[in-house]
């Protein structure tokens, strides 16, 4: 369990000017002080600080497809081939994701990479 | 006296289909998936193919997901059997607290009275009661309809059962055939302290026409092909330490292959022959089981005539379909389930259109993403295991006038058995080469 911060209010994260929610249970276990290097799972592949936290439209609807059951289990799985997967197996994938997909600028892996 | 010149007898020829492509992995990348995939694709297949069958059942009632269960509403489901046992070693147990005295040896089933079944689709498991649906028979893995109503203690009370049942099966034309004879032989074990290297020259001598007078010959021109299903070699296993070897034990480890080759070369000098790996030949250990390297057959390998196929194996002569494995499938039903004959696990791996069900819980299995390959979509005519304790045959006949021949190959170290089939009827029987002369 997290130590009870000196400062509270650098201890939970602060809610972000847009009204979407911020998924912050990941934030919860950083340490009190906010100087220090970021912990492990604020930083995503290539070294990058992942401090935007998550959230654009389009990783929202990415989200969405990645834990509808139909297509099947999102991890170890990049979002792209699961849904030509889907596709293939006549599962009718909705046709936005995958133009989602194909531009750039979004994460090719599910939302579990890395955190499991 | 006239001295005749000898006819040359002709080996009758057949045309060669390979349907190997299915169990290849070459072209698979391995992204760090699970299992749960390859379970997803098993699934979503064998559940659309239910679906299909069920209206011919039952159709009046109607069909929901696990969690759409209703207390007392009788209704069908659809889901992977996943069976609790108890005698199941389980990796966990090395970490659990309470140390209980563990069996010293090891047994060769696991069924305990004790194993029930669970139900499990995407969205929830449920627990099966009633006793329709017999634990000692299912393994996990087969893919089921049951109908059947959930009980107030949350158990799904089954009443019957629906089975995928053979698969479809493409009509053979009726032409009049002539009499042609496949070879099907497995565990030679060559290296092995138990295999009898004239048994298996007496084997290849007899196919290859050097035995006999004129009228034996005239019947083996008739044989058109062999198939070695598994296990040609042994190496001792106290070479495979891991340590380094002399090079004294090098030419061990290689003696044999050499064997192998030489009998091999004379095979394929004659006749086609494919050969496929098995649980102790050096090829990889999980399903589907790649074909072994040509590097290690020098000598027959040159010739077209040789072909190393996967293992499972799926190849069609003369528009029969054969399809076989080298009995690690088989192996592992009789651990985990139990039946009076051997052939009642290959006739319910062909009724549950799986050839092994309990990959990947049980059985080493690549984890394929997007298909399973082991799934029977059609029919074969000739279905064979490999690697068996003795030989034993079966026709089986399917509700759509499907008729499969079952076929349990003997390991040849052991029994000294080969197994020969007339492509004209499926009929088929033991060829015993024996060395001992009874005094």
């Amino acid at each position: 369990m997290a130590t009870p911060a000196k400062n509270i209010e650098g201890f939970y994260k602060q809610k972000k000017s847009n009204t979407s929610k911020s998924k912050s249970t990941k934030h919860a276990a950083a340490t009190s002080s906010s100087s220090i290097a970021q912990p492990p799972a604020l930083v995503s592949q290539g070294g990058s600080l992942d401090l935007k936290d998550d959230f654009d439209e389009e990783e929202q609807v990415l989200r969405q497809f990645d834990m509808n059951m139909a297509f099947g289990p999102c991890i170890g799985i990049p979002r792209l081939d699961r849904w030509e997967r889907a596709q293939a197996m006549g599962l009718n994938p909705p046709k936005e994701i995958e133009s989602i997909l194909k531009r750039c600028k979004v994460k090719p892996q599910s939302l579990f990479d890395g955190r499991i | 006296m006239e001295v005749e010149s000898p006819e040359q007898l002709q080996r009758k020829q057949t045309t060669y289909l390979s349907f190997g492509e299915n169990f290849e992995i070459q072209k698979e990348v391995y992204r760090g998936q699970q299992y749960s995939q390859i379970y997803f694709a098993r699934l979503h297949w064998m559940r659309a193919l239910l679906y299909s069958l069920v209206p011919n059942w039952k159709s009046h009632l109607p069909v929901c997901t696990i969690l759409g269960l209703e207390e007392g509403t009788e209704c069908i489901i659809v889901g992977t059997l996943y069976k609790h046992m108890k005698l199941k070693p389980c990796i966990l147990d090395e970490y659990s607290k309470e140390r209980s005295v563990a069996p010293l040896v090891k047994p060769h089933n696991f069924m305990n009275q004790d194993d029930y079944l669970v139900l499990e689709d995407e969205s929830g498991r449920v627990k099966l009661g009633g006793t329709v649906l017999s634990p000692s028979v299912y393994v996990t893995g087969v893919v089921v309809a049951l109908h059947g109503k959930e009980t107030s203690a949350g158990v799904f009370f089954v009443e019957d059962v629906l089975e995928a049942g053979l698969p479809p099966q493409i009509e053979r034309p009726l032409k009049s055939r002539e009499d042609k004879y496949v070879v099907l032989v497995s565990g030679l074990s060559i290296g092995s302290s138990s295999s009898n290297p004239l048994q298996f020259q007496l084997l290849v001598d007899h196919i290859t026409g050097h035995l006999g007078d004129e009228e034996e010959q005239g019947l083996v021109a008739e044989i058109v092909h062999l198939v070695i299903a598994g296990n040609s070699v042994e190496i001792s296993r106290g070479i495979l330490s891991g340590q380094n070897l002399a090079s004294k034990d090098q030419s061990r480890l290689s003696e044999p292959f050499k064997e192998l080759d030489i009998q091999l070369t004379q095979i394929a000098a004659s006749l086609p022959l494919d050969i496929m790996p098995g649980s102790s030949d050096p090829a990889n250990f999980s399903l589907p089981q790649q074909p072994l390297n040509r590097c290690l057959f020098p000598g027959s390998a040159t010739f077209n005539t040789f072909r190393s196929c996967t293992n499972p194996h799926c190849f069609e002569l003369d528009n029969i379909r054969f399809l076989g494995t080298s009995g690690q499938n088989i192996d592992d039903l009789t651990k985990y389930s139990e039946a009076k004959d051997k052939l009642d696990f290959l006739e319910r791996t062909l009724r549950w259109r799986h050839l092994a069900p309990t990959a990947p819980n049980t059985l080493g299995c690549y984890p394929f993403t997007d298909r399973d390959p082991f799934l029977i979509d059609s029919c074969p005519d000739v279905y064979f295991v490999g690697n068996q304790e003795k030989y034993g045959t079966r026709l089986v006949k399917g509700s759509e006038g499907q008729s499969v021949r079952l076929i349990s190959i003997p390991r040849f170290c052991e029994t000294g058995v080969a197994v020969l089939l007339n492509m004209r009827n499926l009929e088929c029987h033991a060829l015993t080469f024996g060395t001992q002369f009874s005094s």
